[in-house]
């Protein structure tokens, strides 16, 4: 009977120490070190941009070895960043499927020479404008911030953050580093799109929701001067009811569709105008 | 067939049940104060300073009081009184005596050899509550956690260790004492001294054999009377 506990112990720690040759320890900041994880093998290291405070990063490698880092790109608003070695490293392996809530997960981080793990489940996977999260109750240990959530093979599922849900643990999935991690690689940040209006969530007249098949819209308070809004002449008072097809019920959907491949291309709004459905062409911009 | 989850929940039940028959009671004549765990069936037990010293500095009258009044609480039932062996303040442990023999001792395990990310369980007696067990994994190991001064080994824990299971045991997946719970930094995360330097803590206070009966570590400075 033991066997099984014992197993499992061994197993466990065998998936920390296996995983371990992928994680470094990141020194960007006066206090605590915290944690990376080696996104490629090319030297790229994902960590929480929360924790990149003071100049001249380093990085701590699994060998011991502590090396000179520059910060390729930061999104403070998923927290993360993309930071860039020249030294050897290894990539930690990605799991290939999404986790499923109840599955058990350890968060790793190595805030000193040694890596360190906690044990919790999948709490629930982020939708709406969570889309990405990986919600978990692990322990966030002082200096785990920006490591790895890894799964029962050892797979990394994302990138642990702390104090972004309170009560509940929360990592980046996967997915959500591989669109950010791109665009930060590429533009050395994280394009949005952008419109131009001030927008708010009203009910539609009932002979509308009907014809359009939803509740609520998006009523244009205001159009910013010079924006691709004014551009397109949309006006104060018309309704987004969907951007390319899908709808706009709220306004995390539309900040939701205006990503940043959207930026320079051209995009049909239908909006409601005089109790009338219209589609409005607009070319979308890049938020500054 | 059990799944894999049954399987799981048996066999920690199992090793409970096995390791709980070493985990005494500390008594200081009101009411459970800690858990103390056998070392040796000639009546040696462990448990940390904090749980005899109580809040009083050691070597005050309440404190001398409070030792006078210390009893051990045996899984058996029986009730004895209590011998202060040596105290160190530094690593918060400290070894009693009991007239007693025979007393059934958990397996010693390499607490040098410890994991992070292993499975634990800890037993003691949180707030009073006999032999509540709380399992769950090692975060780290050695004298260079975040939140402890250095220089001092630890086992960091991801568990739920409260108050009462101070002194009691840490053991691994095959039922062997691996460290002695001695503290709390939040609600998710507890400390343990490792079984190693329990032992070191226990030669050096005791001698060599470790036997309890064999030269006791002064507890004040000589008087003359």
């Amino acid at each position: 009977m033991a066997d099984v506990l014992k197993s499992l112990s061994d197993d466990l720690a065998n998936v920390v120490e296996a995983a371990s040759a992928g994680i470094v320890r990141v020194e960007g900041r006066k206090r605590l070190a915290a944690t990376g994880f080696v996104w490629s093998a090319d030297g790229l290291i994902i960590t929480a941009d929360h924790v990149l405070r003071s100049e001249g990063l380093r990085v701590g490698l699994p060998n011991g070895d502590v090396v000179e880092a520059t910060v390729v790109g930061r999104d403070p608003s998923t927290d993360l960043a993309v930071v860039r070695t020249s030294a050897s490293v290894q990539a930690i392996p990605r799991a290939a499927t999404n986790p499923r809530v109840g599955h058990l997960v350890l968060a790793i981080g190595r805030p000193g020479d040694q890596v360190q793990a906690t044990l919790g489940v999948v709490s629930a996977i982020g939708s709406g404008r969570m889309d990405g999260a990986i919600q978990t109750d692990v322990v966030m240990y002082p200096g785990f911030s920006g490591g790895p959530l890894i799964n029962a093979a050892g797979e990394a599922l994302g990138m642990n953050t702390s104090g972004f849900m309170r009560g509940a643990s929360a990592a980046i999935s996967n997915a959500m580093i591989a669109q950010v991690a791109e665009s930060l690689v590429r533009h050395g940040r994280v394009r949005q799109g952008y419109l131009g209006v001030g927008a708010q969530p009203v009910r539609l007249p009932q002979a509308i929701a009907e014809q359009v098949g939803q509740e609520t819209g998006l009523m244009l308070a205001s159009i910013e001067s010079g924006s691709p809004a004014e551009a397109a002449a949309l006006y104060q008072g018309d309704i987004i009811i969907s951007l390319d097809g899908h709808a706009t019920p709220s306004l995390d959907d539309l900040i939701g569709l205006l990503t940043g491949d959207r930026v320079g291309s051209q995009v049909t709004l239908r909006i409601v105008r005089g109790g009338q459905v219209q589609d409005v062409g607009v070319t979308v911009g890049e938020k500054q | 067939m059990e799944t894999l989850l049954q399987q799981f929940s048996e066999a920690m039940a199992d090793v409970t049940q096995e390791v709980r028959a070493s985990v005494v009671q500390i008594t200081d004549g009101r009411g459970s104060i800690g858990a103390g765990t056998i070392w040796h069936s000639d009546g040696l037990i462990v448990t940390n300073a904090h749980v005899v010293a109580g809040r009083s500095a050691w070597g005050d009258a309440r404190g001398e009081r409070q030792r006078r009044s210390l009893h051990v609480i045996l899984p058996d039932g029986r009730q004895l009184p209590v011998r202060v062996l040596a105290l160190d303040e530094a690593y918060d442990l400290a070894a009693l005596s009991v007239e007693a023999d025979n007393l059934p001792v958990i397996e010693p395990g390499d607490s040098t050899a410890v994991r992070p990310g292993q499975w634990v369980m800890a037993l003691g007696h949180p707030w009073g509550v006999r032999d509540a067990l709380t399992a769950g994994v090692v975060i780290g190991i050695g004298a260079q956690l975040p939140e402890m001064q250095p220089g001092r080994e630890w086992i960091a824990l991801n568990l739920r260790l409260r108050p009462g299971h101070s002194g009691g045991p840490l053991i691994d997946t095959n039922g062997r004492l691996i460290g002695v719970n001695t503290m709390i930094s939040g609600p998710e995360v507890g400390f343990a001294v490792p079984s190693h330097r329990v032992m070191a803590f226990l030669k050096s206070a005791l001698g060599d054999n470790g036997q309890a009966q064999e030269k006791p570590h002064p507890l004040s400075e000589p008087q003359v009377v």
